[in-house]
């Protein structure tokens, strides 16, 4: 392709668009709303993801043990609770450790622990246990339930599953609507495409007859439709980007509780987000563009 | 240059368009396609810029059979046919320069050509100093000037006119035939479907004469009056 044939291209491609404005600007904000959608669903996913994992690495189960067990006790228990499938460690906590770091997490607001030391210390003899895997978590529960001495189990299984439920119906929720919005942008953009090429039948018609081949007359209009799906997916790439950083902040703040998860940082979302959303618009465009010159080509 | 074997195109709705054309055009010939409306010359136009398949039969342009051609070869052969329509077909909005500039952009030629072989063909057919004016400032003879030009600046070995004299007044459209005259003595084939009894007449040329789509006179010389 000649430098010059690459500039005619570009060069009729905006003119198509400026010259047929309003409906350019439908097409982009159709793309808009598609990729704003798509982002919004990555951000969303990913960070639930993300929580999913760190939860995976942090939160095990707590196993609380009745009445003031000897050392002996103590090690015939974890040996047990070793032998369990899909443990992968156990550490005893005693109830001076769990004091002190319950001290620890409170940080300022310590004082409401004031009066509270060795003698008079109301927390039990713990075991926590790290697991493989999340799902591997009502297993071994079951098989905790068998060992004597046993108080009380503390797990996140609700929490976890309510966060693997929410992601799977998240992730179908948003395909869905991405589907329907990108079907929705697909019609805009032929549309607009197609005025532009009805505009410029005469041009086509002539561009035949002296031997242009289609590729020729295409690229034009595919230039027109990629454009409209770049620019349409740039800017609400653009406008997310500091709305992520409030949404993610306000939560820290807000929620104090939310400190002890994680949510991903702009750069990991926007580096994958930023060039599928950008290949993704710029699809939509190329659809749109393809599929409503095709007819136009016969002749 | 041009072979039609026992060519026949028959539309969907059942319409016979032509019927078991013979026909054969020599390099450099200048040959007249006449006949009333409905005698088939617009189907023989159309089959010879494959703009219609035959429906039997074969055609032969310039040592290619273009039955045989696929969609994306069809853009080939069609550099090998200049055409001129009745209407001009000009881009408005482009200037005469750009206008002819166009069919050479469009078969991706260098600038550095565009630029030596568009002003050299307006000035061969007359419009050397109207390189910037729009179609809409031009008179219809000048029009037509620009789209011959835009015909020709590829150098096709065959120029197809459809009618190209019909919205000209006679003197306008004589000047014109001056033009594809002297393009036919620099070795292009010319094949021009008209209505134009007296250009016919005058320029003595072979005519091929088409009635219900089929060619009932093929003779050098004047219309005819069977047509």
């Amino acid at each position: 392709m000649r430098p010059s044939t690459i500039k005619y291209y570009l060069r009729e491609g905006l003119s198509g668009l400026k010259k047929n404005l309003l409906m350019t600007m439908a097409s982009i904000m159709a793309v808009m709303a598609c990729i704003s959608i798509v982002s919004f669903s990555y951000c969303v996913a990913s960070n639930l993801q993300h929580i999913l994992q760190q939860m995976e690495d942090s939160i095990g189960i707590s196993v609380f043990i009745s009445g003031d067990p000897t050392s002996q006790e103590i090690e015939d228990m974890k040996s047990k609770i070793k032998g369990i499938d899909h443990v992968i460690d156990v550490q005893y906590i005693s109830p001076n450790d769990a004091l002190g770091a319950l001290k620890d997490d409170w940080g300022a607001e310590e004082d409401i622990f004031e009066g509270l030391d060795d003698t008079n210390n109301p927390l039990s003899h713990s075991f926590q246990i790290t697991l493989d895997k999340i799902e591997s978590q009502s297993g071994v529960l079951g098989a905790l339930k068998g060992i004597d001495g046993i108080d009380n189990i503390r797990h996140g299984q609700t929490e976890t599953e309510l966060i693997m439920k929410a992601n799977k119906v998240f992730n179908i929720a948003s395909v869905l609507v991405m589907l329907i919005l990108g079907i929705i942008s697909i019609m805009i953009i032929m549309n607009t495409i197609r005025i532009s090429v009805v505009n410029r039948r005469v041009e086509i018609n002539i561009m035949k007859y002296v031997g242009a081949t289609d590729w020729f007359i295409r690229w034009p209009f595919i230039i027109e439709g990629v454009i409209i799906g770049m620019v349409g997916a740039v800017i609400p790439l653009l406008i997310g980007m500091p709305i992520y950083a409030k949404i993610v902040s306000s939560l820290y703040n807000y929620i104090p509780v939310i400190k002890m998860i994680q949510f991903k940082l702009m750069g990991d979302v926007y580096i994958v987000l930023f060039p599928v959303a950008l290949g993704f618009g710029i699809i939509l465009g190329i659809i749109g563009s393809i599929t409503s010159i095709r007819k136009h080509l016969r002749v | 240059m041009i072979w039609l074997n026992n060519v026949t195109k028959t539309y969907p709705n059942g319409s016979r368009g032509v019927e078991n054309l013979n026909l054969h055009i020599e390099k450099g010939e200048f040959v007249f396609i006449v006949g009333s409306s409905g005698s088939g010359k617009s189907t023989l136009i159309k089959l010879l810029l494959k703009e219609l398949d035959p429906t039997s039969g074969d055609i032969t342009i310039n040592r290619v059979k273009t039955n045989e051609l696929s969609r994306n070869q069809i853009p080939y052969l069609r550099r090998n046919l200049g055409v001129v329509f009745q209407d001009f077909r000009l881009l408005p909005n482009k200037t005469v320069y750009e206008n002819v500039a166009f069919a050479m952009r469009v078969i991706e030629a260098p600038n550095r050509i565009i630029r030596r072989n568009v002003p050299a063909v307006l000035a061969l057919v007359g419009l050397g100093k109207k390189g910037r004016s729009y179609p809409n400032q031009l008179s219809g003879g000048e029009q037509q000037r620009t789209a011959l030009a835009r015909a020709i600046v590829n150098n096709p070995p065959i120029l197809i006119c459809d009618e190209p004299t019909g919205n000209l007044d006679p003197e306008t459209a004589w000047g014109i035939m001056q033009l594809l005259d002297d393009i036919n003595k620099r070795g292009t084939t010319i094949v021009m479907a008209t209505h134009a009894r007296d250009i016919v007449d005058d320029m003595q040329k072979r005519v091929v004469t088409l009635k219900q789509g089929n060619i009932v006179r093929d003779k050098k010389g004047g219309y005819s009056d069977e047509a």
